[in-house]
């Protein structure tokens, strides 16, 4: 009897998969292949859901099913992958897609949408979506995540991160060290509390930050007409420089030890200092409040 | 002049055809080409390719459109009103085109100079700490002149950018174009305020810190709108 090593391939593949907690609830496998540890991948999805999710194996496993009008392209080989959906003809209305891929812990991803909703847990790379929502979460070695006008909401531990939005709100939390995320109207909330080296900015949108600076760390909040709030522990320690052209600074935390003043600035210590914290805004109010 | 059994040189054809050839030789080659068909099949095919370029019509409408966008670039990269002592100088663009997308795009090479001009001065005066009153260091500042020259190589840099950015225009989808220009509205009039109050107090570093981030926004912003398509 001969044995079709493609297929038996794939069944193992299935196999685990199904062992690690996945089914064929995701939907039908679209497909499957040994692939390295760190390998590339290219994925494009116009519209509906994609998930991404990290495994510990050397194998990728896509569930799903494309959109209406679209079909499924998988290709590549062991070091590099490209997979997505792709309309049939023409420029059609966007399909919705369901897609859900499992890849290498340590993979590297190019994630390209137009309006689909993208998730992944442990994976890095490049995110981008036009309007899509994006939320990502786990640990990754870098992120940078992009769009037009979605969502950003970025629950991660990674080194390295930057994001960029429009009018949607983006959320920062996790663990992330060295940080520059902006937007030009959308609300920036930042809970991430381990940012050693931050920009946060903003054109028009609010900016709120609820956290305690990280010894040592040095993080900048920049807004154009946005306000700017800081809400801190009580047990802060920090060195804040709040500068305001012609937005109002309101000092909310009575402990502070202004170091200078002047009526659009305002230099504060908490503690010992020992983190650099500095807001500027042109027409936004800075408010800093003990939470 | 060619021997009678060979052809005519294409310089011969060339001036036979639009009838520049010195009259003391154009006697011989015409007398050529009356027992060549060759050669006389290629002046006339010359003469014909004269008359259509001749005969045809003014450029399509298309063409017309693209010209107030190429002469706008041109007359951006021209002006460069660096008036001397005035920090702020940065090379100008023009207010608005038709195009809001266009006008956005022709903005960033500023956007990118100013990133230079206004950055790079800032950095130096971060060191020391932020500070409100600009107008208290002015002894301070670093002279802005400095950076001029450094500035004129990242625009050039950005340059490169933005013509890369326009030719991805036609494929950029429609509701990314709208998405982009609403946006590129609300940081162009953050960098207008801005540049208004700085031409008001020209060495105040939190106004160029905020103008070198309003400017990266909108580099930021048009990379983005590149990726849309």
């Amino acid at each position: 009897m001969r044995v079709d090593w493609r297929t038996l391939a794939l069944l193992l593949v299935v196999a685990a998969a199904e062992a690690r907690g996945q089914s064929s609830a995701d939907g039908p496998v679209l497909g499957a292949r040994a692939l390295r540890q760190g390998a590339s991948l290219k994925i494009w999805v116009d519209g509906g859901r994609l998930r991404l999710i990290a495994w510990d194996r050397d194998s990728i496993l896509v569930r799903g099913h494309a959109g209406r009008g679209e079909r499924f392209v998988f290709g590549g080989d062991s070091n590099g992958m490209k997979f997505g959906t792709e309309a049939r003809a023409g420029n059609g209305p966007i399909g919705r897609s369901e897609i859900a891929a499992w890849i290498p812990r340590r993979s590297t991803v190019s994630v390209k949408s137009v309006a689909a909703a993208v998730e992944s847990a442990g994976v890095s790379g490049w995110f981008y979506s036009v309007s899509g929502a994006i939320h990502l979460s786990g640990r990754a070695t870098s992120i940078e995540a992009e769009s037009m006008n979605g969502s950003l909401d970025l629950d991660v531990s990674t080194p390295w991160l930057r994001a960029r939005t429009g009018d949607g709100r983006l959320l920062l939390r996790g663990a992330p060290e060295d940080v520059d995320v902006s937007t030009i109207s959308g609300t920036l909330d930042v809970t991430a509390t381990t940012v050693r080296r931050g920009q946060f900015g903003s054109v028009s949108g609010d900016i709120r930050y609820a956290g305690s600076p990280v010894a040592g760390g040095i993080v900048e909040f920049s807004s154009h007409s946005g306000n700017v709030e800081l809400i801190l522990p009580s047990d802060a320690s920090a060195e804040f420089a709040l500068t305001s052209i012609s937005g109002s600074i309101e000092n909310g935390v009575t402990r502070a030890q202004p170091i200078a003043a002047s009526p659009r600035s305002l230099r504060l210590m908490l503690g010992r200092g020992g983190s650099q914290v500095t807001v500027r805004t042109f027409k936004g109010a800075i408010r800093l409040r003990v939470r | 002049m060619t021997a009678p059994s060979q052809h005519l040189t294409e310089e011969e054809r060339q001036t036979l055809a639009d009838g520049t050839m010195d009259p003391a030789r154009s006697g011989t080659a015409a007398a050529h080409t009356r027992v060549c068909v060759d050669c006389a099949t290629d002046i006339a095919r010359i003469r014909m390719l004269m008359a259509r370029t001749r005969d045809a019509s003014a450029p399509p409408e298309a063409l017309d459109e693209l010209w107030p966008a190429i002469r706008s670039r041109l007359d951006a990269r021209k002006v460069v009103s660096i008036a001397a002592g005035v920090p702020d100088a940065a090379p100008v663009v023009p207010r608005r085109t038709r195009h809001a997308f266009r006008a956005g795009l022709l903005g960033a090479a500023a956007a990118a100079a100013a990133v230079v001009i206004t950055f790079l001065p800032i950095r130096e005066r971060n060191r020391a700490g932020d500070d409100a009153g600009g107008r208290q260091r002015q002894d301070k500042t670093p002279p802005f002149v400095a950076v001029v020259d450094s500035a004129r190589s990242y625009e050039a840099e950005a340059r490169s950018l933005l013509d890369r950015l326009e030719l991805q225009r036609a494929v950029i989808r429609p509701e990314a174009a709208r998405l982009l220009e609403r946006d590129l509205r609300s940081v162009d009039v953050a960098i207008a305020e801005l540049k208004d109050a700085i031409a008001r107090d020209p060495n105040n570093p939190t106004l160029r810190q905020l103008l070198a981030s309003s400017y990266r926004q909108k580099i930021d912003l048009l990379r983005r709108a590149g990726n849309a398509g």
